[in-house]
């Protein structure tokens, strides 16, 4: 594997004037490095601590990114100590060098200071997913939920605390886009930054650094900037993730650092629940899925069902059923799941059922209570439908179905036959059944529609 | 010839903090052996294949290579449990490296040990097929009926004595090498007793055969029912798969009498295999009577509503030297304006009333209805519908 | 003609140690001792019993089975032992990896020594068809009908002293047993294009090569003489009837090498009545009067004993007392089941002539509406039909009329036998005897608009 990295701070003499003639006076390592990514988009917040050597007056810092993916607009730097007598002067995108930029530095100190440098990157990606392996009985699972980071940001970031974001950010221009453009913020020949001429901060680049600002901020409040010097990795067991909601997003906090090398990537245990009571939930509805029953797996993230805590990311979920006593799998399987916020309902999607069906049958049909207009044309009548659905459980387990049914208009009356399960009319034309079904077992229910047509309807 | 693309390795570290790179990343120090391999077939889509093995590991921090180059694994599907120290080991986290079929988990054990694990993942490109062979006795009453696993495996990897499991039924130890095929015998059922029929639907098939320039062949049907009336089935669902039949003839021998591919037939249900066509049963179809009446009219003196009454005939031959149940199936469709304004599932229908029918008949739904005829060797018989069909425009 | 002896059937038992069957040993080569073609003709197929005696050993024997060159359908494969059943068990079947036209058995034998078998399969290339000659008297009251069968074999396996089977009826096939025979892996790959789709071009090409080869062999007249010596009578054709399917066996066994075909006589009847039907019906053949060859598949006829299968009929007419020919036509016929006609059309007559013309027509009865616009009528037509024979001999003659729509009544002349066929559609039959004309008519009365509903 070939090295490509990649970013390299270098303070520079003063003096200088030409880029091409600096001395390198030092080359500070970094200290700590903080990642926070996000999977809603391709973007993680870097957060780069390293300790600077200053001298009194103007300091000029070259940072240089060949090679990665980070965005030149996103650069900031602030001391971390002495912050009074440290102030960032400008930075400038030297002309006809690429990946490179240069701080002006005012210091009132000489010394060593350490400072922070926070940029986006895009190339490191995080996502959830998840195996839940259901009881023989079907009536518990086990979830266990994993996270997955992968780097192909083109820098290695060794030892990093690692922060996963959940929940949607709105973000202007894609940074893999912004870490290519050169130069950083285009140029007016070419329209300019953002898409216009105008700076204020109603325009679209205004916004955007605003916007910046916020998720910044966001991500300042649950965890300071990372200590100078990090714990060693513990090895002895699983990390622990922490959950916390913060705003509209939800950060999990990798216990410890990880150390992703460029172009790896790395899964972790997220949680790890036992017991949750599921339910066997099928659907039935011909404007979704045409003739098929949909088998679902129904459970809630809250107490009661052993969750709850923290709202579930969304990823793909693999379904396994203990098929032996010795613990051995047998596959169900795999749905995306929606994200899951805490005391919402999740509907694992399993796919077509094979031995659950429900088969609607029109039996008769029939016109009555013509009405006629002063021409003696027809100007109203009932359309009455007499459906029969047979129902069939061939499973093993019981099954709860949902059977939604759609009526072609709202002047509609349904009488229900038989044993219909629980009836409710869910909006103006669709009714729906819920019934349990014992396992092996079948049902026949049935309804009569009453359709007013024309002048009957008024 | 034995291939073995999956590959495991153990590689104990001693230095805690080393950060192990992919260049420096030492592969095949150890190689435990599979001792029990499972392959899962139940799945139709995906196959778990779950595999027993020994790790040696070291007191402290240990990398356990897993590859699987050539080979189609969905790495997120991989999982890892410890069988016997649950507590003294745990799996610290799991790394894939780049470009790579391969990864590496990273396990920590309070103890050196020889340790049980189990690794289950879902393997692509191995999978089964299910066929059917049945000979039916020469008066067509009863058929055995003998089902065959197909195992095709072309996932690139070797399986040598593997223990092969279905969603029911016995466990098959075998060995199955990548690119290879092979046929296994499930299960047999014998004295399943058939029920035969022929059908003819009125929409689909000719009806006058006289004025066809080839025969017009009356599809024929064997059903059996997968219930426990038949000692050797009723207890799980039979998978779809083709199904070749046979039929033992006069001479001592069989001649193969057609395939199909039967469904899913979960229990309780019918299996229905489409044999072939006779052309010894002959039904023609006429409509003799097709007039309007009831007829109601507006003040202009214009139609609008009216009901028929229709006449139709099917004269039904049989020419064989057996009796025979032929399963006809008549549709009596709505025409006309208010035929496109309604909603819903299948064929439009209207209200309607037999007046007169000669045959019984089961009404499937409302436009469609079953006859259920016997024919008795050698025979003809005419069956005569007269109905009316209501509140037509 | 030059025969080429392909690589074929070989089974081969192999010692059971050898795990990987490079290193197997080659135990016996056991000849076929019998076997059995049973072809159908409604699909390239053929069912083949090949009986073997196999030498096994207690425990577990290898068998290895292969067919290069051949159109067999290795999924179609199957062996059984034909005596101590019990005590021989076939544990599975395997089609090794990257070898093609092959398979091995595993078979578990609870004795040792030597065990008749039987090896089943499906084949294709081999196939059959019927076909006539018939021959009216020169009064064409009778005919002489003479039945033959065709059996041409380009399976890429000589079959040698084969007792042979034709079937005649209509089987379900999902696959065709030639695409079968050339897939490779024999059952398809997991993931790809499911069995038994599109037949590979090599399949197709062949299929097309034999269908062209059967053609220039039609041609050539090749009839190939018996191999074994030569009977002194032709040989019997055994019928009987199974399910949907007539099993036609050839007595005694046949050898049809490969690539060649052979014509056997099936059956032959004398003095067999017939009529001459004249049809007219202008929806299927315009104003042309068509004639068929009418007589039933029944004792009356001194037949009924077995169906027809379909095939082509040559007609001839003895035309002279030293029994000269002269050629009437030719037809496909259907099928035709025991009791059933049997109507062998011949083609346009010409010496029978069906002239229909319109004589008057007229408007009458009309109805009004409330505005005393026309909303109802009934239109008026006569009709005279011309018919003539010229022949010789008698002629039944069918006309076919067909009305516009089920709103009619018909007057008609009583001399002519009439019948409804549908609700718009009327049928007149006539007998004329040879040389006469005879003229008829009827009026038709249709009701239109408001007419209709009254």
């Amino acid at each position: 594997m070939k090295k490509l990295t990649a970013i390299v701070v270098v303070v520079l003499a003063l003096c200088v004037q030409a880029m091409a003639e600096v001395d390198l006076v030092t080359l500070p390592s970094r200290e700590g490095v903080q990642l926070t990514i996000y999977n809603s988009a391709d973007l993680t917040l870097v957060r780069d601590v390293r300790n600077l050597t200053l001298k009194e007056g103007i300091n000029r810092l070259s940072f240089s990114w060949a090679n990665t993916l980070i965005d030149p607009t996103s650069l900031d730097l602030r001391a971390l100590k002495n912050e009074a007598d440290v102030d960032l002067l400008g930075v400038s995108y030297p002309p006809r060098l690429q990946q490179i930029a240069v701080w002006d530095v005012q210091s009132r100190i000489a010394g060593e200071v350490p400072v922070e440098i926070t940029f986006f990157t895009s190339g490191i990606s995080w996502r959830a997913f998840y195996m839940a392996t259901l009881s023989p009985d079907e009536a518990t699972m086990l979830l266990k939920g994993y996270v997955r980071v992968t780097n192909n940001s083109g820098e290695d970031y060794e030892k990093a605390q690692t922060r996963l974001i959940v929940g949607k950010i709105n973000l202007l221009d894609e940074i893999a886009m912004l870490s290519q453009r050169y130069p950083p913020y285009g140029s007016p020949a070419d329209g300019g930054y953002g898409g216009g001429a105008e700076r204020d901060d109603n325009t679209v680049g205004g916004k955007r650094r605003e916007l910046m600002k916020k998720a910044k901020g966001a991500m300042d409040m649950p965890a300071a900037a990372p200590a100078p010097t990090m714990v060693a990795d513990s090895m002895e067991r699983p990390k622990e993730i922490k959950k916390e909601g913060l705003a509209e997003y939800f950060i999990y906090t990798i216990e410890g650092t990880e150390t992703i090398p460029n172009t790896w990537s790395k899964r972790l245990p997220s949680f790890d629940q036992g017991d949750i009571p599921v339910e066997n939930l099928y659907k039935y509805d011909e404007n979704r899925w045409g003739n098929e029953v949909i088998r679902f797996l129904y459970f809630k993230n809250d107490k009661k069902h052993k969750l709850g805590e923290t709202p579930l990311p969304d990823g793909l979920v693999k379904v396994y059923r203990t098929a032996d006593e010795a613990g051995g799998l047998s596959y169900e399987g795999a749905c995306d799941t929606k994200y899951i916020p805490v005391d919402q309902k999740a509907e694992l999607d399993l796919g077509p059922a094979r031995q659950v069906s429900v088969e609607p049958k029109l039996m008769a049909v029939k016109k009555e209570n013509f009405t006629y207009d002063n021409d003696k044309n027809i100007d109203g009548w009932d359309d009455i439908e007499t459906w029969q659905i047979e129902v069939k459980n061939q499973r093993p387990v019981a099954a709860r179905l949902e059977i939604t049914m759609h009526l072609r208009h709202q002047h509609c009356d349904v009488k229900n036959e038989g044993d219909c399960g629980e009836y409710k009319k869910d909006d103006l034309v669709t009714t729906k059944y819920t019934l349990n079904l014992e396992p092996r077992s079948a049902r026949k229910f049935g309804y009569t529609l009453t359709y007013r047509e024309g002048r009957r309807q008024q | 010839m034995i291939r073995k693309r999956i590959l495991l390795s153990a590689i104990a570290l001693f230095c805690a903090t080393a950060a192990y790179r992919a260049e420096a990343r030492i592969k095949l120090v150890a190689l435990p052996p599979r001792q029990t391999t499972v392959v899962r077939l139940d799945n139709p889509q995906f196959t778990l294949v779950e595999e027993e093995r020994a790790l040696a590991l070291q007191k402290g921090e240990n990398q356990v290579d897993f590859s699987w180059k050539g080979v189609s694994i969905d790495p997120d599907s991989i999982r890892l449990r410890i069988l016997g120290h649950e507590k003294e080991v745990r799996l610290i986290s799991v790394s894939y490296p780049p470009g790579e079929a391969a990864l590496v988990w990273q396990i920590y054990s309070d103890i050196a040990v020889e340790e049980p694990v189990r690794i289950s993942y879902l393997l692509s490109n191995i999978d089964r097929l299910v066929t059917y062979k049945a000979v039916a006795e020469q008066d067509e009453s009863k058929m055995d009926l003998s089902s065959y696993l197909i195992l095709r495996n072309f996932s690139g990897e070797d399986f040598e004595n593997a223990k092969v499991l279905l969603d029911y039924g016995q466990a098959y130890d075998r060995s199955i090498d990548h690119e290879e095929t092979k046929q296994l015998l499930f299960f047999t059922a014998r004295g399943l007793p058939i029920e035969k029929t022929f059908t003819w639907d009125s929409e689909t098939m000719p009806w006058d055969p006289d004025k066809t320039a080839q025969n017009v062949g009356i599809p024929v049907y064997y059903a059996i029912e997968n219930s426990a009336k038949n000692p050797d089935l009723g207890k799980n669902a039979l998978w779809g798969g083709k199904a070749r039949v046979y039929q033992k003839d006069t001479q001592g021998s069989t001649i193969f009498a057609g395939e199909d591919n039967a469904a899913y037939t979960p229990v309780g249900e019918k299996v229905k295999l489409y044999i072939g066509q006779s052309r010894d049963v002959v039904v023609t179809r006429k409509k003799m009577r097709e007039n309007q009446i009831e007829v109601k009219r507006n003040k202009q003196n214009q139609v609008i509503m009216y009901d028929t009454d229709e006449l139709v005939e099917i004269e039904i031959e049989n020419f064989k030297d057996k009796p025979a149940v032929l399963v006809l199936t008549e549709h009596i469709p709505e025409q006309g304006p208010f035929a496109a304004t309604r909603y819903g599932r299948g064929e439009p229908v209207c209200q309607w009333d037999m007046e007169e029918c000669s045959h019984k008949y089961e009404v499937k739904d409302a436009g469609t209805l079953e006859f259920r005829i016997e024919l008795t060797p050698r025979s003809k018989q005419k069956l005569v519908m007269h109905y009316h069909r209501r509140n037509l425009r | 003609m030059m025969t080429r002896k392909f690589l074929a059937l070989v089974a081969v038992l192999l010692s059971a140690a050898g795990v990987t069957f490079a290193e197997v040993d080659l135990v016996t080569l056991p000849t076929r001792q019998g076997v059995q073609l049973t072809i159908y003709n409604s699909a390239d197929l053929t069912l083949v019993r090949d009986t073997r005696n196999l030498t096994l050993k207690t425990g577990a024997n290898r068998l290895s089975f292969s067919w290069a060159n051949t159109l067999i359908d290795p999924t179609s494969l199957d062996l059984r032992a034909l005596q101590n059943a019990a005590d021989v068990d076939l544990l599975d079947v395997s089609y090794p990896p990257r070898l093609q036209q092959i398979a091995i058995w595993n078979v578990m034998s609870r004795i040792a020594g030597e065990v008749p078998t039987e090896i089943t399969f499906f084949t294709s290339g081999i196939s059959w068809r019927s076909f006539y000659m018939a021959t009216l008297s020169p009064d064409e009251a009778k005919m002489r009908l003479q039945g033959y069968v065709r059996v041409t074999n380009n399976s890429g396996e000589d079959y040698e002293n084969a007792q042979t089977r034709l079937i005649v009826g209509k089987i379900n096939i999902l696959d065709q047993i030639a695409m079968l025979s050339q897939r490779y892996p024999p059952y398809g790959q997991p993931g790809l294009v499911p069995p038994g789709e599109a037949m590979p071009a090599v399949a197709e090409r062949k299929q097309a090569l034999r269908r062209a080869k059967d053609e220039i062999a039609e041609a050539e007249g090749v009839v190939m003489a018996q191999k074994a010596a030569m009977p002194s009578k032709p040989k019997q054709i055994i019928k009987e009837g199974l399910s949907e399917y007539f099993i036609y066996t050839i007595e005694g066994t046949e050898t049809i090498p490969n690539t060649w075909s052979k014509r056997l006589p099936s059956f032959q009847q004398d003095e067999i009545p017939i009529e001459n039907l004249f049809k007219y019906d202008e929806n299927r053949w315009g104003n042309s009067v068509v004639r068929f060859l009418f007589f039933k598949n029944d004792k009356d006829h001194k037949l009924g004993e077995t169906p027809l299968p379909d095939g082509m009929v040559k007609v001839f007419r003895t035309v002279d007392e030293a029994g000269g020919l002269s050629y009437e036509g030719a037809c496909d016929t259907k099928y035709i089941p025991v009791d059933q006609k049997a109507e062998l059309c011949l083609g346009n007559a010409t010496n029978v002539s069906v002239e229909p013309k319109l004589m008057a027509y007229k408007l009458d009865n009309f109805t009004y509406n409330n505005d005393r616009n026309i909303d109802g009528w009934d239109e008026i037509q006569t009709w005279q039909i011309e018919v003539k024979n010229q022949r010789d001999v008698n002629a039944r003659i069918e006309i076919l009329r067909h009305f516009k729509h089920q709103h009619w009544d018909i007057e008609r002349d009583q001399t002519v036998e009439f019948a409804k066929d549908d609700l718009d559609t009327v049928k007149f039959t006539l007998v004329m005897p040879p040389h006469s004309a005879k003229k008829f008519g009827y009026t038709v009365t249709f009701r239109e608009g408001r007419r209709q509903a009254q």
